[in-house]
């Protein structure tokens, strides 16, 4: 009897220290707050140019794939398992785009990267995670990120747009392609390369 | 027996509780210290991070390297809090923080605290190691056998230095073929020099592929060395205290191309790279040969600008300074100030 009053007392006092520890978890990371909508409009000009609310992006088809970057400094983020819409597709809406042209992405913070066709169709050097030694890979898909390992893309990964390079592997490529907050693609002919 | 099991599941809790609130309260009272830095910096700030811990308990020195350019974006357009940056150009501080297009007006100081110079780096596999010097390392880089690689100038400052340095040597061993031999003609479209007057121009297309094996073109130095360490070239160029501090044999080149010295400000200043598109809507697409300050300053919107006045004049102090030479990182004796610097640096 002495015993069950014991036992007793000492589940007692793991159940308040669990409501507790539940009680400040639900505090400090709040749940079950209905999806912020995203007012996002990212611009795609091409032969047309159309704009492309994140609702509608959302809805085209997806691709899912892993990759990851490293930084200047080697800092390595990922692999990561990534959704979004394929750049090709978005491109495929204004015209599409061939050997003739180079994709000019550029984002909301002012920053800009110019890619190959090669590279939209997915030809990049791809870096083992942990050497970093140049390792081959299996196709690469660019994508448009909106969601990384299953949640929407945080502020600091760059939401709600990210371009990311994907695969099958989990492979690093380099950190200056994966722009943040895109929130225009432009499909330019390539210009008379040696003028001054 | 189930009695004691029990208390020791309860104990557990109880530790394991303590000692989060225990922690979380020690993060609290810590100060934290945000310092942004040019990559090439990553091996003295690192330990500049470790020593000025240990002389100030309760600060935190939180540090994080990227490109220069990318170092000033994070306080002027992804708007983080910063209290110290250091930049492998200073003049991109002036450029880029000093009384904004926008209006903003992000610094209006810096110090020059720290030196470099460029060098081809490279290790005992590197074909013909035993026989570069500083008077053929062009005609060995040219040779059909020899594979080289530089960053990639629209995102690098190393990068569109590599191209100063080899025009640069045009003009230094009177040999007009240089340049073309070694970085024309290994791309498609071409990475072309021409000259306007005195100056020349080296001019960097949107997009540039080299020739398969020959020429290697990376983002940054990290994965240069990635390259050099496999096996999958036999020569880089860097930044001196980078080769340095992974180890690598280096060719130093004359002062008259390595960009190092002010005594040949003037000739570098001949040589202007102009980059095919503009990265960064803050900064323009020229960029003019100089010799190599890394600078300091305190963005105007510190958190912590006490404390980050004591990191900055820890840096360019004696301790600091100490550290960097002997991290193989040249600096600059005394510091050179510029601008409105705060009272507290002034005696350096």
């Amino acid at each position: 009897m002495k015993e069950d009053r014991k036992t007793i007392g000492f589940v007692v006092i793991i159940a308040v220290i669990c409501i507790g520890a539940i009680a400040a978890v639900m505090y400090t990371h709040p749940f079950g707050a209905p999806e912020e909508k995203i007012n996002w409009n990212l611009t795609l000009i091409g032969t047309a140019e159309k704009v492309v609310t994140f609702d509608e992006l959302k809805a085209m088809p997806s691709y899912e794939g892993y990759g990851g970057f490293f930084s200047t400094v080697g800092m390595i983020n990922g692999p990561f398992k990534c959704k979004g819409v394929p750049v090709e597709d978005l491109c495929a809406l204004v015209g599409g785009i061939n050997g003739s042209y180079t994709l000019w992405v550029s984002a909301q913070d002012g920053y800009m990267m110019v890619f190959t066709y090669d590279q939209v169709k997915g030809n990049f050097v791809t870096y083992e995670p942990v050497t970093l030694k140049e390792v081959p890979h299996s196709p690469l898909k660019v994508i448009l990120a909106y969601e990384q390992d299953g949640a929407p893309l945080s502020e600091n990964d760059g939401r709600p747009l990210r371009l990311a390079i994907m695969s099958e592997d989990k492979l690093l490529t380099e950190g200056h392609y994966w722009i943040k907050w895109v929130d225009k693609i432009a499909i330019r002919a390539i210009k008379n390369q040696n003028k001054t | 027996m189930k009695t004691i099991h029990i208390a020791v599941l309860v104990l557990l809790i109880v530790a394991v509780v303590v000692s989060t609130v225990i922690y979380q309260q020690q993060e609290q009272e810590e100060t934290k210290l945000k310092v942004i830095y040019a990559g090439s910096l990553i091996v003295p700030f690192e330990e500049l991070e470790k020593q000025f811990e240990s002389r100030h308990p309760g600060v935190d020195v939180q540090i994080e390297g990227h490109g220069s350019i990318q170092v000033i974006r994070q306080v002027t357009d992804i708007h983080k809090a910063v209290d110290v940056l250091a930049v492998a150009d200073y003049s991109l501080i002036p450029d880029m923080m000093y009384a904004t297009p926008s209006g903003e007006d992000y610094a209006d100081w810096y110090v020059k605290f720290a030196t470099n110079q460029m060098v081809l780096a490279y290790n005992n596999q590197s074909k013909y190691a035993d026989e570069i010097t500083e008077s053929n390392w062009y005609e060995i880089l040219a040779r059909p056998d020899v594979t080289f690689g530089f960053s990639n100038p629209m995102l690098d400052s190393c990068g569109y230095r590599t191209l100063m340095v080899t025009q640069l040597a045009e003009s230094y061993y009177d040999n007009q073929t240089i340049f073309d031999d070694l970085i024309a003609c290994n791309f498609e479209p071409t990475i072309s020099g021409t000259k306007e007057g005195d100056t020349y121009i080296v001019f960097v297309p949107e997009i540039f592929e080299p020739h398969a094996g020959k020429v290697v073109v990376r983002g940054g130095s990290v994965q240069l060395l990635a390259l050099l360490e496999y096996g999958g070239l036999d020569y880089a160029f860097q930044y001196k205290s980078v080769a340095q501090q992974h180890g690598l044999r280096f060719v130093e080149l004359p002062d008259q191309i390595d960009l190092s010295s002010t005594e040949y400000e003037d000739d570098y200043k001949k040589v202007i790279v102009r980059l095919g598109f503009q990265r960064f809507s803050a900064v323009d697409t020229e960029r003019v040969g100089s010799p190599i300050f890394y600078a300091v300053t305190i963005p105007k919107n510190a958190p912590q600008p006490e404390l980050a006045v004591a990191f900055v004049e820890f840096v360019i102090g004696e301790e600091g300074q100490k550290i960097l030479g002997n991290l193989e990182q040249p600096s600059l004796v005394p510091a050179e100030g510029s601008g409105v610097v705060p009272f507290a640096l002034e005696p350096f």
